[in-house]
């Protein structure tokens, strides 16, 4: 069976040589942070990631989750490793001092994040909702809101929700159902149904708090009549505590293709007691809010999964032995060379690592500038990392978790029939994988967003903060003769995007199917060129004569870099071709011929 | 016999007015009033002091002052003895009005044309107990405030009006004053007063009854529904209060009892409030709404319509405004209180002009025509009830329980107040039948040739329509006529085939604007991608256009009304020749968004200068010449204007009535068609560093009196290396002009200041000082 380690040392590395710390340091309450502390923080992290978490991985998988009498049972082991969890201070690392968090940084909290999710993605989820749940009470709620909820949640001892699905509403959440009636004495009622609720219902926690769209009575048609409402499972007593049923029940449970220890729940609300969340009518920002965090934490799910197939095929190539290498055999006093020396399996395992790590890296750099976008002292710094991570946000959910599910495929092809039977581990890989692609907005919706929404916004301004530091970067480097081999692919897929975007905003703006219909493979283009700045400017850093990594790593680094210069970058130039063909091709198919 | 010089007795608001825009024409004016008091100088002379001042500019020209002769009525009045046309602008009274008339009758040269600027008294009563032969000689002229800019004259003959001097004086007005003449019946308030004074009261009325805040019936009752975005509270600040009952009040005087102007024709105390403390709207301590400066800076505030008291501005949030994207019927039908308010003023307003359409004009086409002219709406009445169906406006009355206008009635059997036949526009005329409208002659607009026929090519960003004689007319349909790649597209297609087919080309559109320049949002797209070489493929496509335009092997001709700004001015720069409407505003603005004019437009405001005869030989006056206007972003406030500052030449023609534009565009182009030649480029000789130097130490100065921002200076700094023949000076070729102005542009594109001037400009329609 397939065991985890987390990439403890390409962390490390990122986190000590990738960091801006000289911006982080601006940030109030972030002078004392070092590489150290981090180290300590992220070595504490790969340890239960791989000692708690791993372990009941598969046997969660096998097992499921159960609904006996409306409530769900996680699988064996699960209510546990959460205690320990939660008494190990985690779930509040990244929440504010205020609530008994560690307010540590964003750029912290992902890694710990992927080697939760690559050793245990089910119970990753449950982690991340309760998170989605913290923040968007912090920001959008009101006092008394915030004194009620934001401890519990932060601690552990309670678990949030976001409920947003209905069956007959998912994408478009316009055509939501659900009621929620307001009372004399203060408060709303809400009744409704609400399906594919991720953590919707558990024994990991005394009490869940479910953040639930609805509509009031008087609300105006469309997405602009949605409003948020804090519903918990128990209604809380006098002093805070929970207390009886609030008429939330779970009616049943999916059977999914993967995350099978993840419960997603069938939730009925009937008269639940339920309070305002942020303003009447503005449901969807605040949703908004908990759901652009989400999408970066899919991201950083997928980079997850990846490296955790990464380590397993390798683990694999370097074991089992087949074949011989093409140029004479390399170890003759054994049966076979092992699987690493034939050239396919060198491309898959190159592929895998040049996506994981440089995937890694780009979710750095973005969380990063989240945090400078919460953080930093100067208004007008933080709002240009705003739109630099609201433009990243679609490209590092979509990207990311592509890259989860392909080099999950990559480490089954390794394994050949091996890695078809359950028993070795990384086909769960793959169906875990699936579904980041799906939630949190499905990656087509990613594309929309990103081409509709991400790139015409204040007339292309979200864009400056990519284009003008990479064109800076790429002229920088230009100078740096041992660089020169990987500057002119990016330089020339960098054009590439420049044409096709242009080409996207000029069409797009005279009919919107024509910047619709290349989407998702602009998106894919716009991905190749952010992880090939990611992986340049990794290359130009192991070039830096201080650099404190060994010279192994940095030759590997260099070495990668090569590797996707050479052999991934170039899909821009097909991604280009068929972007630049519009729609017409599409849109000529007869639909009855379908 | 032609009108030569004018009289005007009444130097009032109206008086003066109609004084300077005499003078805008060209034409001696003689302004009579009484003598100041005791001390001052004679309220004629005053009111040419007062129209020097406003704002908006009553002359074109500060020059056309010289062309008014002010006098005192007791003793000047032997200075109207050889005027062609006097006009009568005094106030309302009868009596006075009766003994100006009768000194006017002593003196006034034979034949000369008399009328008066009343906009209440019926011309039967104005004439009444005068002699038959100045009967023949009057006739009502009913202008418009301010006479400038609003292009109605309202005009009434009476049944002994002689046609010929009738004629005269229109022919006068439509021309030389540019006006849009409608003849009206002799009733109160003529046509535009008597609506537009319903539609207002109606509107102020409505409002208040359904409890709509003053923003939320503007926002409804304005651009939506196609009336000025102002909106009515926003208009009636504009004209000011205490109008509006003294419009109200001479109307009703001399209405019949059924009018329906009668029934809401009381001041709701609100106003009258207001009115009595001197809240009459701008020109007094504010109206409806007000600039209010306090500590915090200057805010806007708005009247809360019941409690009267100013408040903070609120964002009008109605679902009918969303739902109004979809057209008028979509507004009127809303449910919500925005819908019902339109539709209450809309039904009532509309039934009312129907009720008169016999009574007080012709035809209902000039009702519609005195509505756009005189109160800007985009639409008028009858073409309202057409846009909303008059049948199913007739239902709706008849819901209402009112009463169906037989003219609405008859509208709604035949299918509509209008229709197209034959690519004409016909009426629905009093007897039943269409009919043609007749206009004066020579008169013929871009929309009389698209009626007729399909264009002769078009893309997203323009048209090129025939119209006729051998001539082409290339009209603009982007947004704010911004100049893009589809334009630039366009004209360089035009340039090849067009002389296989015509003879000449007309660069000319009705919109309100001529062309606000080049589509900054595509510049500021591609600067925010990074993409340089994009942006100077852009900078030379731009002047590979219009250099194809200049030598062209057949004329072309700019026929530019409103702003000609940026690009759009190098545009007309580049034209053999322009006939400009008077009311063009032309300006290099690029210095204003952080950079320099870079389609050709460096290179022929200075080749002007350099032709120039009048400016003192040598290579450096040229080139200050030019940089002053461009450094500035000087916009000219007139036709006549560009005129003196450069812009236009002196091949270059000014038309007063921008529907008389396209015709005498054609023409002009006609008469440089037979042995058309290309004209010679210019070969500039430069003053080089030296001249740089000299230009930048002027804008070092402005810097420390802190007049110029730091940009600014970087920015003069590169205009003056393009003009001054960048690094080396001497001889210098067209195209080695423009290569200046390319690197000078992209280099000043890619700096971080003009990319947010640009955005800013973009996002708030106004420049950033940055």
């Amino acid at each position: 069976m397939a065991d985890y380690r987390a990439p403890l040392t390409d962390m490390q590395y990122l986190f000590r040589e990738m960091l801006p710390w000289k911006l982080l340091h601006e940030f109030p309450g972030y002078q004392d942070l070092d590489a150290d502390l981090a180290d300590a923080v992220l070595k504490e992290g790969a340890r239960f990631s791989e000692e708690v978490l791993a372990p009941i991985n598969r046997s969660g998988d096998e097992e499921g989750c159960r609904l006996e009498e409306g409530r769900v049972h996680t699988p064996s082991g699960f209510p546990e490793a959460y205690q320990s969890y939660a008494r190990g201070g985690w779930p509040a690392i990244n929440c504010d001092p205020e609530h008994g968090g560690q307010g540590l940084p964003r750029t912290l909290s992902f890694l710990l994040e992927e080697m939760v999710c690559g050793a245990n993605l089910s119970f990753g989820i449950y982690q991340l909702l309760t998170q989605g749940a913290y923040h968007a009470i912090n920001i959008h709620g009101s006092e008394a809101l915030k004194s009620t909820y934001l401890e519990p949640l932060a601690s552990g001892r309670w678990a949030g929700t976001m409920c947003l699905t209905e069956p007959q509403s998912g994408t478009d959440l316009g055509l939501l159902r659900s009621r929620a009636i307001p009372m004399d004495q203060g408060g709303y009622r809400l009744t409704g149904s609400k399906i594919f609720i991720s953590a919707g219902d558990h024994d990991l926690t005394e009490n869940i708090i479910h953040l639930v769209l609805a509509r009031t009575p008087d609300a105006p048609a469309g997405v602009r009549g949605i409003s948020l409402f804090v519903v918990p499972r128990l209604r809380l007593n006098e002093d805070g505590s929970p207390g009886a049923d609030n008429g939330v029940t779970c009616s049943a449970i999916e059977h999914k293709m993967g995350i099978r220890a993840s419960s997603t729940c069938v939730l009925d609300f009937e008269d639940a007691e339920a309070e305002l969340l942020g303003e009447l009518h503005g449901g969807l920002r605040g949703m908004f809010t908990m759901m652009n965090l989400a999408r970066l934490s899919v991201g950083v799910q997928g980079i997850g999964l990846a490296g955790a197939a990464y380590h397993a095929a390798v683990g694999y190539a370097r074991e089992r032995l087949q074949g011989r290498d093409l140029r004479g055999p390399r170890f003759p006093e054994q049966a076979a060379d092992p699987l690493m020396v034939h050239p396919d399996i060198r491309r898959m395992l190159l592929t895998m690592r040049a996506w994981t790590e440089g995937g890694r890296a780009l979710v750095l750099r973005v969380a990063a500038e989240l945090d400078c976008s919460l953080q930093h002292p100067d208004p007008e710094r933080r709002r240009d990392s705003h739109e630099f991570v609201s433009l990243m946000t679609p490209i590092v959910k979509s990207l990311c978790t592509d890259i989860g599910f392909d080099v999950a495929n990559l480490a089954v092809q390794i394994y050949g029939g091996h890695g078809y039977i359950r028993e070795n581990g990384v086909e769960q890989y793959v169906r875990d994988a699936r579904i980041t692609q799906i939630y949190e907005g499905a990656n087509g919706i990613q594309a929309l967003d990103l081409v509709g929404r991400k790139l015409p916004e204040h007339t292309g301004r979200n864009l400056r903060h990519f284009f003008h530091p990479l064109q800076s970067d790429l002229e920088s480097w230009q100078k740096i003769p041992e660089l020169q081999s990987l500057v002119e692919p990016l330089a020339k897929a960098f054009g590439r995007l420049q044409r096709a975007t242009g080409q996207l905003a000029l069409k797009g703006l005279q009919d919107p199917v024509q910047a619709a219909a290349p989407a998702s493979e602009y998106l894919r283009l716009f991905g190749l060129v952010a992880i090939g700045q990611s992986w340049a400017q990794m290359a130009a850093s192991c070039l830096e004569p201080e650099s404190r990594s060994n010279p192994a790593f940095r030759q590997a680094k260099l070495d990668t870099a090569e590797f996707y210069m050479r052999h991934i970058l170039p899909q821009s130039s097909s991604l280009f071709a068929s972007i630049m063909a519009g729609a017409d091709a599409l849109e000529a198919f007869d639909e009855d011929a379908y | 016999m032609a009108i030569r010089k004018v009289g005007v007795i009444g130097a009032g608001v109206m008086g003066a007015g109609i004084a300077a825009q005499i003078s805008n024409a060209g034409i001696p004016v003689v302004l009579l009033d009484r003598a100041g008091k005791q001390g001052t100088a004679s309220l004629a002379e005053q009111a040419i002091g007062k129209l020097l001042k406003s704002k908006p500019a009553a002359f074109m020209s500060r020059r056309n002052a010289r062309l008014i002769t002010p006098g005192i009525l007791d003793e000047d009045l032997e200075r109207l003895s050889d005027a062609d046309w006097i006009i009568e602008a005094v106030s309302e009274d009868l009596a006075l009005k009766h003994s100006i008339y009768r000194q006017i009758a002593g003196i006034r040269k034979r034949g000369a044309m008399v009328s008066s600027n009343t906009s209440t008294i019926p011309l039967t009563a104005l004439v009444k107990g005068l002699p038959r032969s100045f009967k023949q000689n009057f006739l009502i002229t009913h202008f418009f405030n301010p006479p400038r800019y609003m292009r109605l004259l309202e005009v009434v003959s009476g049944d002994k009006t002689s046609a010929r001097g009738l004629e005269q004086v229109l022919n006068f007005a439509d021309q030389a004053l540019g006006k849009g003449v409608v003849r009206c019946k002799d009733t109160p308030g003529f046509i535009a007063n008597r609506i537009g004074g319903f539609w207002l009261q109606c509107a102020l009325l409505e409002a208040l009854e359904l409890g709509l805040t003053v923003e939320e019936a503007d926002a409804v009752c304005g651009r939506p529904m196609g009336f000025p975005k102002t909106g009515v509270f926003g208009l009636m600040d504009l004209i000011g209060l205490d109008l509006m009952p003294r419009i109200l009040d001479s109307l009703c005087s001399l209405l019949p009892a059924g009018d329906a102007l009668h029934a809401i024709r009381d001041i709701p105390p609100l106003l009258s409030g207001m009115i009595e403390g001197g809240y009459t709207g701008r020109k007094g301590k504010g109206g409806f709404y007000r600039l209010k400066i306090s500590a915090e800076g200057r805010h806007k505030e708005a009247v809360d319509l019941r409690s009267g008291e100013y408040r903070r501005p609120e964002k009008p949030r109605l679902e009918s405004l969303r739902a109004a994207k979809a057209g008028l019927r979509a507004l009127v039908e809303h449910p919500d209180r925005g819908g019902l308010y339109a539709s209450r003023v809309l039904l009532r307003t509309l039934a009312y002009t129907a009720s008169l359409a016999t009574e007080i004009a012709g035809n209902i086409a000039t009702i519609d025509q005195a509505m756009r002219l005189g109160y800007n709406w985009r639409h008028g009445p009858f073409e309202l009830i057409d846009r909303l169906d008059s049948e199913w406006l007739v239902g709706q009355l008849e819901q209402e329980g009112m009463a169906i206008p037989p003219a609405l009635a008859d509208a709604a059997k035949k299918g509509g107040f209008y229709r197209k036949e034959g690519g004409v526009r016909q009426y629905l005329g009093a007897n039943g039948g269409y009919h043609k409208s007749t206009r004066a002659g020579g008169i013929s607009t871009l929309s009389d040739a698209k009626l007729e026929a399909k264009p002769v090519a078009a893309n997203a960003g323009a048209r090129l329509w025939d119209i006729g004689d051998g001539v082409l007319c290339l009209e603009f349909c982007s947004k704010m006529n911004s100049l893009d790649p589809d334009i630039l597209g366009m004209l360089v297609q035009t340039v090849t085939e067009l002389p296989k087919s015509h003879r000449a080309l007309v660069i000319h559109n009705e919109s309100t604007n001529f062309s606000v320049g080049a589509n900054l949002g595509l510049l500021l797209f591609a600067s925010n991608i990074a993409a340089w070489s994009e942006v100077e493929g852009l900078v030379k496509a731009g002047q590979d256009a219009y250099s194809a335009l200049k030598y062209a092997p057949f004329p072309v001709v700019g026929a530019p009304s409103g702003m000609a700004l940026g690009g759009g001015c190098e545009l007309l720069l580049h034209c053999d020749a322009v006939q400009a409407h008077s009311e063009t505003y032309m300006g290099l603005v690029e210095t204003g968004v952080g950079l320099v004019p870079a389609w050709g437009g460096c290179k022929e405001l200075l080749g002007r200068m350099a032709c120039n005869p009048r400016r003192p030989r040598g290579p450096m006056p040229p080139v200050q010449g030019a940089f002053e206007p461009i450094a500035e972003a000087r916009v000219s406030t007139s036709a006549a204007e560009a005129q003196e500052g450069g812009f236009l030449g002196p091949r270059d023609r000014i038309s007063m009535n921008p529907e008389r534009l396209l015709a005498d565009a054609k023409a002009l182009a006609l008469s440089l068609a037979s042995n058309y030649s290309p004209p010679e480029p210019f070969a500039f000789q430069l003053p080089g560093p030296s001249g740089q130097a000299a230009l930048e130490l002027a804008i070092q100065g402005f810097h420390r009196r802190g007049l110029a921002t730091e940009h600014d200076v970087r920015v003069a700094g590169k205009l003056a290396w393009v003009l001054s023949g960048g690094d080396h000076g001497g001889p210098c070729s067209e195209e080695q002009l423009l290569a200046l102005e390319r690197t000078a542009f992209v280099e000043l594109a890619r700096h971080p200041d003009t990319i947010a001037r640009v955005e800013y400009m973009l996002e708030n329609g106004k420049p950033l000082r940055n």
